[in-house]
């Protein structure tokens, strides 16, 4: 997905944790992506998703109510296919190939997220 | 001597041995024979006592109705002779009858004086022997000189072969009875069941802690199959066959090995037990004992020890997950919103310097709450005031922390073994929350005092109550701490209410 900065990119931010919501919010605005809706947990994201149809949706493994590779799985594959990158606390490389299984693009660590990561992710 | 008395004579001593029933009547009457048939005066026996076999000490004496024989068998009696000496030495010696014509005249006589006293002259003595070899000797006095008569020696030589096989035989007889005797009583103060059985498994014996351990009495077991008393319905078949199998190969299977079955009493209550069978080796057809051993109370005790193991190591898994997950819901999100922050002050480093510091400020305060939650996170693994300071100031921290009002009444001064401090933290830790937040207490006292090698710990509130050890386990993991260091928890209903808390533990600088 090539992103022309004039339009924003819709996202959804799946994560429990209501300040991480915030920061990412403001972090990926500079690089083009507009919040269109947030959730605290799977079943809320995937209500939001179907409501408000983003284009991208950054995912926490770390949910409530389920896990955040099923969620993922649903979004990316399911009848309104979305662009999935999961958000880990830390490193997902112990999760190894169920990340694609699940169908999202990739993941990024929750520190290191910026806008200039996740257009590279998308993107390649 | 007449050929006429002999004969009688050995007649005599037959039946006299016949009819005495132990060893020392068979002696003693057999001089009583030979001493009444010859019609001499006294006779005595002698044998080696039993740690002195090369010296000869007097067992038996006997003298005729009419003597007065106690000086001579005073006199007897009180002497030891080495081998070789007086009369009874010298045939105990050579091993051959000897004949002294009189003794008043012999060389080799320490008892002449008394002798001369009683008027004694002749003597004979003869060994009395068995398969063995010499038992012992057997001597005979009487009032006058006699030239040797070498019939009368022939024929108490004969006896003294007789003599020497009757004694033995009762004494041999005597040791088995007391070695039986011995042995039985061995079997009936044996704490363990003891079951002897035939090679068909019929038991032919059933010792006390059989009959109180199975229920029957000995006199009915005896008798009966062993597999079909305390066995219980669906072992019986391999029992049998494994003592089939015995018997046809001589290959044990069961023998010689502790092996942990399942027993039954009289009323069918199956049990754990320990048995040993082992081959009695006599002669005979084969028997085998079975040594039976009610573990029941060592079953129970591995139980609790295994349950109580894995209780423990469960508490620590479920600490430990607790850690991640306070980590991962606290500081480590801190960490992650601290990240955010400092980038978008980066990124706003030369478009806006005004929001700069305003990301800088949420920073600092990110960090504050972090490193926050990471001291309280580490306080609850382990409280840096108790490795660095001991007890004092980490129970003062601890109550100083509870919201109800509790004080510290009692703590020692000095350093005591890690675990011991920290097993003692860990009871007032959880013994404070209990009583906030289960017993409603108002107030708490908290003591630990140490005296000679224990320390007890003490929590008292003036809470609900009723509160006991194996209820839930906050307690309960208390109680396993408690254990693994040989210490005791008890929890009780103080009167007029509330809670008492109290460990003991062993402390040894």
């Amino acid at each position: 997905m090539v992103n022309d900065q004039r339009v924003p990119v819709a996202l959804l931010i799946v994560d429990d944790n209501p300040r991480f919501r915030l920061m990412a919010a403001r972090v990926l605005a500079d690089a083009g992506f507009a919040v269109v809706a947030e959730a605290g947990d799977g079943a809320s994201a995937l209500e939001a998703a179907s409501v408000h149809r983003p284009a991208v949706a950054l995912v926490d493994l770390n949910l409530p109510d389920q896990s955040g590779l099923d969620v993922a799985e649903r979004l990316a594959l399911g009848p309104e296919p979305l662009a999935v990158v999961l958000t880990p606390t830390h490193d997902a490389a112990d999760f190894g190939d169920r990340i694609q299984r699940c169908g999202a693009r990739g993941f990024i660590p929750k520190a290191e997220l910026s806008g200039a990561r996740l257009m590279e992710l998308l993107a390649g | 001597m007449t050929m006429t008395t002999l004969p009688r004579t050995e007649q005599r001593v037959a039946r006299s041995l016949a009819e005495s029933a132990d060893p020392q009547a068979a002696l003693a009457r057999a001089l009583e024979a030979i001493g009444e048939s010859l019609g001499w005066r006294l006779g005595a026996a002698w044998e080696p006592p039993a740690e002195q076999p090369d010296q000869l000490v007097c067992v038996e004496t006997w003298h005729a109705a009419e003597v007065d024989g106690h000086e001579f068998e005073e006199a007897s009696r009180g002497v030891v002779l080495p081998g070789g000496e007086g009369l009874p030495g010298r045939v105990w010696l050579s091993g051959k009858a000897a004949w002294i014509s009189d003794v008043q005249r012999d060389g080799n006589f320490p008892r002449a004086e008394a002798a001369r006293r009683m008027g004694l002259h002749a003597a004979f003595c003869f060994p009395f022997r068995s398969a063995r070899g010499v038992l012992g000797v057997i001597e005979f006095f009487t009032g006058e000189p006699r030239e040797l008569d070498a019939d009368l020696l022939a024929t108490m030589d004969t006896l003294g072969d007789q003599i020497g096989q009757a004694v033995e035989r009762r004494r041999d007889s005597e040791a088995l009875r007391s070695k039986d005797a011995r042995h039985q009583a061995i079997l009936d103060a044996a704490l363990d069941c003891v079951v002897i059985m035939d090679h068909t498994g019929r038991v032919l014996a059933f010792n006390p802690a059989a009959e109180r351990t199975f229920g029957y009495d000995a006199g009915l077991a005896v008798g009966q199959d062993m597999a079909d008393l305390i066995i219980p319905p669906d072992l019986r078949e391999r029992h049998r066959r494994g003592l089939a199998r015995y018997l046809e190969t001589g290959e044990p299977v069961l023998l010689d090995r502790r092996v942990e079955i399942t027993g039954m009493t009289v009323e069918g209550t199956a049990f754990p037990v320990e048995l040993t069978i082992t081959r009695i080796d006599a002669p005979g057809p084969v028997t085998f004992a079975g040594h039976i051993r009610d573990i029941s109370d060592r079953k129970a005790a591995e139980e609790e020890l295994r349950a109580s193991r894995a209780r423990i190591v469960a508490a620590a898994d479920a600490a430990r997950r607790r850690i991640e997950r306070d980590l991962h819901d606290g500081a480590q999100q801190r960490l992650v919103e601290l990240a955010l922050e400092l980038r978008m002050a980066r990124s706003r480093l030369d478009a806006d310097p005004v929001e700069v510091a305003e990301f800088l400020d949420a920073a600092v305060e990110t960090l504050a709450a972090a490193t926050s939650e990471l001291r309280e996170l580490a306080r609850g693994i382990h409280p840096a005031a108790l490795t660095e300071g001991g007890l004092r100031p980490a129970l003062q921290a601890l109550v100083d922390r509870c919201s109800v009002r509790a004080r510290l009444l009692a703590v020692p001064d000095e350093r005591l073994p890690a675990a011991v401090e920290a097993t003692a933290y860990f009871v007032v830790a959880e013994a404070l929350t209990n009583a906030v937040r289960y017993a409603d207490a108002q107030s708490v006292e908290v003591r630990a005092v140490r005296t000679g090698g224990r320390l007890r710990v003490e929590v008292r509130d003036d809470g609900r109550g009723g509160a006991q050890a194996d209820s839930g386990s906050g307690l309960r993991g208390l109680a396993d701490r408690l254990a693994a260091i040989d210490g005791t928890l008890e929890v009780t209903t103080a009167a007029g209410g509330g809670t008492l808390l109290a460990a003991e533990m062993p402390c040894e600088s």
